[in-house]
């Protein structure tokens, strides 16, 4: 039986938040039990706070770039034809048109990469996110979307935290690069044996 | 003055111009990844003839070019609209003027363009 994919390894998300927090306590603890004051308290209680907050601005994005560019790597080995590559917030959607298949890479699953037949692609379409009545109609997401294994992902082509009106260039480029992508993955389909 | 605001109107002596020739292309650059050009080489090996917006697929620019002459004084320039089709509405690039008949040999002879 094929394995399902998993969009958030929860392990991994977990570890990632709460890992340095418990390794922290630990040192805190060493910290108050054997050096109450001088250099090793310094170090003890300094040093894993700021690796801690080093670790959660890039830690998780450094981990996704190089499984990301390792993956692209993969791909091209195994004679996989990139047609199409989106690196949306989060998700790396890779399209073989040609062979019908389709790369996918998680930012909080990011130790499993996945190639699926096209076929198991049951939906796909567009959500402009059009919102608002009259002159407030209009936008703050734009994305693709498609259903595997019943699963719905979900990928971003324009995100803000202001709405924009429908006809405005960001919004615009975002229906245009979702558009695409929803072509893309419906051709993948019809190819897929 | 007024020319700037009326792209139809002739520069120098301000008559409306004549549209000689129209048609659409198709520009093989995909969304974001568009790069002003001012060379008429590149958009004379790069441009696709189509009939209509539908035939472009999505996430690819538009390019319409006019080619317009002044009755009044015989001055001849081409335009070229770069554009984003997307759906039923139009996102503008960029618009590229030439003045000294650069186009002309690719224009006036589309079907030697759409047979490249």
């Amino acid at each position: 039986m094929e394995e399902k994919i998993k969009k958030i390894n929860i392990l991994y998300l977990l570890g990632y938040i709460f890992g340095p927090m418990a390794i922290c306590a630990i040192c805190f603890l060493i910290s108050y039990l054997y050096f109450p004051k001088g250099n090793g308290a310094v170090i003890l209680i300094m040093g894993p706070s700021l690796l801690s907050i080093i670790w959660w601005i890039f830690g998780g994005s450094q981990i996704y770039k190089t499984v990301t560019r390792k993956f692209e790597k993969e791909l091209d080995s195994k004679g996989f034809n990139r047609n199409q590559t989106f690196y949306g917030k989060g998700k790396v959607v890779i399209i073989d048109a040609n062979k019908g298949q389709i790369g996918l890479v998680f930012f909080w699953n990011p130790f499993k990469t996945y190639i699926i037949p096209a076929s198991k692609v049951s939906k796909a379409w567009v959500d402009d996110g059009k919102g608002g009545i009259g002159f407030l109609e209009g936008s703050s997401r734009v994305s693709f979307l498609f259903i595997v294994d019943d699963i719905k992902i979900r990928v971003d082509t324009f995100t803000s935290n202001q709405r924009f009106r429908m006809d405005s260039e960001y919004i615009l480029t975002g229906i245009s690069k979702a558009d695409m992508m929803v072509k893309m993955i419906e051709e993948a389909r019809s190819n897929c044996k | 003055m007024r020319s700037i605001f009326h792209e139809d109107w002739c520069k120098k002596c301000t008559e409306v111009m004549d549209i000689k020739k129209k048609q659409l292309y198709m520009l093989p650059v995909l969304v974001d990844h568009y790069v002003s050009h001012n060379d008429a080489e590149y958009f004379k090996k790069n441009l696709i003839k189509v009939d209509k917006k539908a035939d472009i697929p999505a996430g690819y620019y538009a390019c319409g070019i006019y080619a317009y002459h002044c009755p009044e004084c015989d001055y001849k320039c081409v335009k070229l609209s770069i554009f984003l089709p997307v759906r039923d509405q139009e996102k503008y690039e960029d618009t590229i003027y030439f003045e000294n008949g650069e186009m002309d040999d690719f224009i006036y002879n589309l079907d030697i363009a759409s047979n490249y």
